[in-house]
């Protein structure tokens, strides 16, 4: 809890003045402001809006995965009662839109995946909606489809995107030293493939967006966006307005984790729908539906050779990764703009390239998910790491130690590694879990007749930790103001997809302050009123928009303190806000009530009100075309350590402690990034162990949590967790962003943990009973 | 018209009387005839639990159940279990304990640890944390990783257990 | 088309209403929800919620034969005294279903009637040789009949349950003193999971010699199956690595599993192979 409360100090003789002491609450556990109201089922989400007036919209999905469509007769949903609007690709312009520009709202002519959105109704009820398309008949001509990414950029292969006949989409290439020389001269080269699956957000809240257009042409869409300022960008084109003629509401949202970084159809959809029936028009996804149709996270095929010598140091790494880019391009492609940042700069490797490519196919689309492309990319490298040690007979601690990079570095690619705390994780991940000891014990048992296998494994990665400038700003805006009563308002750029901006930004404001939690109000929900935010991802929202937070509130602050200052005989710098009172610093002696400061102010004969704005736009840079320049402001490293149990009769594998080591900055709110971290690592072992979307010739196999497994209390480790904290010179908050290291590093120190408990290596997860059974037992039975 | 059956029953201590389809879940019941949205359709399926509510002193999942079969019974939600004077023992050691994220799947997980601390009356020393997370084990939640749901339950159960 | 519903307090009445024909029976509704939600099954125009005929609830015991109430939930079996010191085996089995939410709501009736290949109730019931009594309305008055659960079940969700039948309880004779059964079911969750496979084997061991054995087996063939082919390859028999050998062979002939979205037939076979041996050698413990 906050540890701000107003307390009486000792009276001084008079007994008016009140002394209040300093207290910082930044650092403290501080509860979500939104806490209370979610914990007694008050909070109105997104999908338990209701509009008067309002529509429900369904869209009818193909079932080919690639067609010509002949004909779709919509004559008998139409004329269902209750039914207001049915539309078809036919029906609207080209509208396209994307990443590549290579998506419509609505199909016409042709189908490229499952996911295809062939019409939709806007009617009365859902049932009445659901009936409707039900009625709607498309008859198709198959075409011959291709899902693999190396069959799709074969000569002669089925073409997905008429305007990419080569089925290529986006190529990434960077290299960096002599890489042909560093492998002749390497004393071991080793070579290795990797495939990395599909796999699925499970936001627990299913898609859905509100749109409501007005009479003179305006949308306001509620949506679960997590960029609502460059959504209207995105959007616009995809219903063919101005993006200054979109409002974009923000409802609470049943999480996000990178699903909602890009446009997906059926939000143009819907709002068509509202544009065409002229009434608010809303639109859910079925659990199924969202399976199916929501992005999942880049599923990969990489090809790594690496090289090191005799005494343990790195020469070279290569890296090939070919993307199934799906049907139509959104975020999952161009992950491998952090994706390369690890293959080329986690750990000091002299010689490095990195070849990026991905290929239309008739299969599903993948988005950005937590981690973005590093998820990949870290169980590659941990995994080749652990490989290479074993390789010079080095154990996994030295090895890393000895190839980490010390402060001061600069990564091929520019990430300046200034306060790199890379050594530090380990070495205290090592300490604190006993690892060596325990790795060569269980490594020595690993042969030994016995049904559970213990095992201990480590892995590391890189991220980055001030925010992404994958956009010309990365930056986010703040306005604060204070009314008469000292109560504060913070209006931020920055969502709240429940990560907890909201309790990091109340804190700062209540530290800067010196006003009580109940204080601060944050309003972050609607674009008309927010300044911009470039949205809520790359682990950057309490790096980026805290910093513009703090940036506001010590604005405020100053002219709190100037006003004080001219009323009493005391200087600005020797006052200090605490409590609700203006004070003297050294002693915490009141001088003048906050609140009663405020309206003096307001009332003056020259009037002022506390009301600042303020911009934050982190020290980073664009990537040039070769791939090179700072993105982020600061960077950070986690050392994590899986312990697991295998049962090598079933090939279950128990994970039963994460212990994370993690390069912070500074902790902000204590409840906060424990939350982040245990959730991070929660997704990251269903990453490991058992979530794979299925797909098998363009469809999903498993679109329900029965057979896509998300982790249950019951599987969750035992974790501990290790903060590294120091302050950030890159930010004024002395933080470092935090959410994605925990969903990027666990898989593969559990994959290590595996191999050291069972001598097998797993290159493609997640390490299912099966998958690890067949390692085991495969070439015996049967 | 399509057939509707009347029903009546407790809801959260209050005497109600309701028209309901046949086939209408209860939780598409609670959520559009009562405006009762805390817990949620997240699966319809059983799967995740964000859907739990107590009927007659046991939790299930409102998504499989038929609303008609609340007849005569008592049906308690998430918005029954606090008062309006303030939140129940569970729900503020979920917000303490900074259990919850976006929330979603709160409503539900909030009741079933209810309800597993319940069934445990009595015999809170011998309460497990294993025991709390298999009793949550029909409760997804995508955000907090659990760690933090089971420490609210098991605070709930050491200060039940000393009162 | 629903056009209506009923809700009968006593198996008289339901088998009355049942005997009118197109009927959809509901008990705890954890299967037919999710069934015809999802479009794979659709109602008859009548609607029976069996949920308050109270006399179909409970376990009570008489002479030496246990009685299972169609209505007991999932979540009565777990908590019953009686089951955990008598039959630990449905008990076991009951703690791997589903999840507590369900176990509250899921009837035994309705697991049974179900039919799944993956059915976990079916198993620990399979071991103990137990009945299902199914009411009907024949002239003028209920009828019963029993049916061994062994003949139960004809194909996935296929039962012999005929239109207008109602299965009321499940009977089984107290087991032969000695007696010793154990439930294993795929993981690596406790519960909420579909059995990749489950099984159950019991058996008396005496003086080395195992007796009664039987073996059953869930979500490897069309219908829960009971092994009688290992089992009689053990009846008799001393237990040693040998026979133990060539009853995880026999077993793993018996069964034809499916390649499925959850496993494979090869996974299924194997497990299949490891449960076996894990269920004798607890037997062997006992
Ligand atoms: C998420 C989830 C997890 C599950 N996990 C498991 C699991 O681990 N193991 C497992 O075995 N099952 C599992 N199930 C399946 C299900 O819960 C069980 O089969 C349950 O026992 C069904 O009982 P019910 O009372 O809910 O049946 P209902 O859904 O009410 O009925 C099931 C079928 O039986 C018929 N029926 C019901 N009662 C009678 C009767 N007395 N006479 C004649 N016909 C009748 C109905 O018409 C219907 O066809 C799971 C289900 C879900 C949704
Ligand atoms: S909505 Fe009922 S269990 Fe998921
Ligand atoms: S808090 Fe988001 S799903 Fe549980």
């Amino acid at each position: 809890m906050s540890s701000i409360e107003l307390k009486t100090g000792e009276k001084k003789s008079g007994g008016i003045n009140k002394v209040f002491s300093k207290k910082t609450v930044i650092g403290t556990r501080v509860t979500k402001p939104d806490a209370p109201d979610k914990a007694t089922g008050k909070t109105i989400y997104i999908n338990d809006m209701v509009l008067p007036r309002m529509l429900y919209g369904k869209i009818l999905h193909t079932d080919r995965v690639h067609a010509r469509i002949i004909s779709i007769d919509t004559s008998a949903a139409k004329a269902l009662p209750g039914v207001h609007v049915v539309l078809t690709g036919e029906d609207i312009p080209l509208l396209k839109f994307g990443t590549m520009r290579d998506n419509v709202p609505l199909k016409a002519g042709k189908v490229r995946c499952i996911r295809d959105e062939v019409a939709a109704v806007a009617a009365e009820t859902e049932q009445i909606a659901a009936e409707a398309i039900a009625l709607i008949k498309v008859e198709y001509e198959d075409l011959p489809a291709v899902f693999s990414p190396t069959e799709a950029l074969q000569e002669g292969a089925p073409v997905v995107q008429e305007d990419h006949p080569d089925n290529r989409s986006l190529a990434y290439k960077f290299s960096h030293g002599d890489v042909a020389a560093a492998e002749a001269d390497s004393d071991i080269v080793l070579e290795h493939e990797f495939v990395v699956p599909y796999v699925t957000h499970c936001c627990m809240g299913p898609g859905c967006a509100i749109a409501d257009f007005d009479s003179a042409g305006k949308l306001t869409i509620y949506s679960q966006t997590q960029y609502p300022y460059n959504y209207k960008m995105d959007l616009a084109p995809a219903i063919g307005i101005h993006p200054g003629d979109i409002r974009v509401i923000q409802p609470p949202v049943g999480g996000a984790f990178g699903s909602k970084l890009d446009v997906y159809p059926f939000e143009p959809i819907c709002a068509l729908l509202s544009k065409a029936s002229g009434r608010p028009v809303k639109l859910t996804f079925s659990r199924e539906e969202e399976f199916i149709n929501s992005p999942t996270r880049q599923p990969a095929e990489f090809k790594i050779k690496s090289g090191v010598n005799k005494d343990g140091t790195l020469t070279f790494r290569s890296v090939d990764c070919l993307m199934n880019n799906g049907a139509y391009t959104s975020w999952g492609p161009t992950t491998p703009i952090i994706q390369m940042r690890t293959f080329t700069g986690h750990f000091r490797v002299p010689a490095v390239e990195y070849n990026g490519l991905a290929a239309y196919t008739n299969s599903v689309y993948a988005g950005s998910f937590r981690g973005y492309g590093n998820v990949q990319a870290t169980y590659v490298t941990a995994s080749v790491m652990d490989m290479l040690a074993e390789e010079v007979g080095m154990d996994p601690i030295a090895f890393r130690l000895k190839n980490a990079q010390d402060p001061g570095e600069v990564t091929p690619q520019g990430s300046k590694l200034d306060d790199c705390k890379l050594k530090e994780c380990i070495e205290i991940a090592a300490q604190k879990t006993d690892f060596l000891s325990k790795h060569e014990t269980y490594a020595g048992l690993c042969k030994q007749p016995g049904r559970i296998k213990r095992g201990i494994g480590i892995a590391t990665s890189i991220h980055n930790a001030g925010g992404a400038k994958i956009h010309k700003s990365d930056g986010c805006g703040s306005i604060l103001k204070l009314d008469d009563y000292a109560r504060a308002t913070l209006i931020t750029g920055a969502s709240e997809i429940g990560q907890g901006i909201d309790a990091v930004l109340t804190q700062i404001v209540m530290d800067e302050l010196g006003i009580p939690k109940a204080d601060v109000t944050i309003v972050n929900n609607d674009t008309a009123l927010g300044p911009w935010d470039v949205g809520v991802h790359a682990s950057r929202t309490t790096f980026v928009a805290g910093n513009a937070a703090l940036q506001a509130a010590r604005a405020a602050r100053k002219q709190i303190l100037d006003a004080a200052s001219k009323q009493s005989n005391v200087s600005a710098e020797e006052m200090d806000l605490r409590q609700g009172h203006v004070v003297q610093a050294d002693n915490g002696v009141s001088i003048v009530k906050l609140d009663k400061l405020l309206r003096q102010m307001h009332f003056a004969d020259e009037p002022e009100l506390v009301m600042v704005s303020e911009y934050f736009e982190p020290d980073s840079e664009l990537e040039d075309r070769n791939h090179v320049g700072n993105l982020s402001a600061t960077w950070a490293h986690g050392a994590y350590v899986a312990e697991v149990e295998v049962d090598t009769e079933t090939g279950e594998v128990k994970v039963t402690k994460i212990t994370a080591v993690q390069d912070v900055g500074r902790v902000i709110n204590r409840l906060g990034i424990e939350g982040q971290m245990e959730g991070g690592i929660s997704v990251s072992l269903g990453y490991a162990l058992s979530e794979e979307l299925l797909i098998q010739d363009g469809k999903v196999l498993n679109p329900n949590f029965r057979d896509y497994k998300v982790p249950t209390a019951p599987e969750t480790p035992e974790i501990e967790l290790h903060f590294v904290e120091s302050d950030c010179k890159a930010s004024p908050l002395g933080s470092k962003g935090i959410a994605e290291l925990p969903a990027i590093i666990p898989a593969p120190a559990i994959a290590n943990a595996v191999y050291n408990a069972i001598g097998i290596r797993f290159f493609a997860p997640p390490l299912t009973p099966e998958k690890v059974a067949r390692a085991i037992h495969g070439a015996t039975t049967q | 018209m399509s057939l509707e059956i009347e029903i009546g029953f407790t809801l959260n201590g209050r005497p109600v009387k309701v028209r309901v389809p046949p086939t209408m879940t209860a939780v598409s019941m609670l959520r559009e005839k009562f405006d009762l949205t805390g817990g949620k359709l997240a699966c319809g399926e059983g799967e995740c639990g964000a859907c739990t509510v107590k009927i007659d002193n046991r939790t299930i999942n409102s998504c499989l159940m038929f609303a008609v079969d609340c007849d005569g019974r008592e049906v308690q939600t998430i918005e029954g279990l606090g008062s309006v004077k303030g939140l129940e023992i569970m729900q503020q050691a979920f917000v303490e304990h900074g259990a919850i994220q976006c929330g979603y799947c709160m409503p539900g997980m909030i009741m079933q640890a209810r309800y597993v601390v319940d069934q445990n009356a009595g015999n809170e020393h011998k309460v497990t944390r294993d025991d709390i997370a298999r009793g949550l084990e029909g409760n997804v939640c995508r955000c907090s990783g659990y760690t933090k749901v089971v420490d609210a339950v098991a605070a709930v159960v050491l200060e039940e257990a000393s009162t | 088309m629903i056009e209506n519903y009923s809700v009968p307090s006593s198996v008289a009445e339901a088998a009355q209403l049942l005997q009118q024909g197109d009927a959809t029976i509901v008990a705890g509704g954890t299967d037919l929800t999710p069934q015809t939600e999802a479009g794979a099954r659709t109602f008859a125009s009548h609607l029976v919620n069996i949920q308050r005929i109270e006399e179909m609830r409970g376990i009570s015991t008489s002479d030496g034969r246990f009685r299972i109430g169609g209505l007991t939930t999932v979540t009565e079996i777990l908590e019953s005294k009686i089951l955990a010191e008598e039959i630990p085996v449905l008990v076991e089995a009951a703690d791997h279903f589903a999840s507590p939410q369900i176990r509250n709501a899921a009837t035994l009736a309705g697991n049974l009637c179900n039919a799944s290949p993956a059915g976990d109730m079916c198993i620990p019931l399979l071991l103990l040789d137990a009945e299902v009594e199914l009411a009907s309305w024949v002239d003028g008055s209920v009828a019963i009949r029993s049916v061994p659960l062994a003949e139960f079940f004809t194909g996935p969700g296929k039962t012999v349950l005929q239109a207008g039948e109602l299965l009321v309880a499940v009977e089984f004779r107290q087991p032969a003193k000695g007696f010793t059964a154990s439930f294993q079911k795929s993981g690596p969750r406790p519960a909420l999971e579909i059995s990749t496979v489950s099984m159950g084997l019991a058996a008396v061991l005496q003086d080395g010699l195992l007796t009664g054995v039987r073996i059953a087996i869930g979500a490897v063939a069309p219908t829960p199956l009971r092994a009688t082919a290992t089992e009689s390859t053990l009846e008799g028999r001393a237990l040693d690595e040998n026979m133990i050998s060539s009853a995880v062979q026999s077993v793993q002939q018996e069964v034809s599993p499916i390649d499925d979205v959850r496993a494979s037939a090869w996974y299924r076979k194997h497990l299949t192979g490891v449960y076996i041996r894990r269920a004798l050698s607890h037997v062997a413990g006992n």
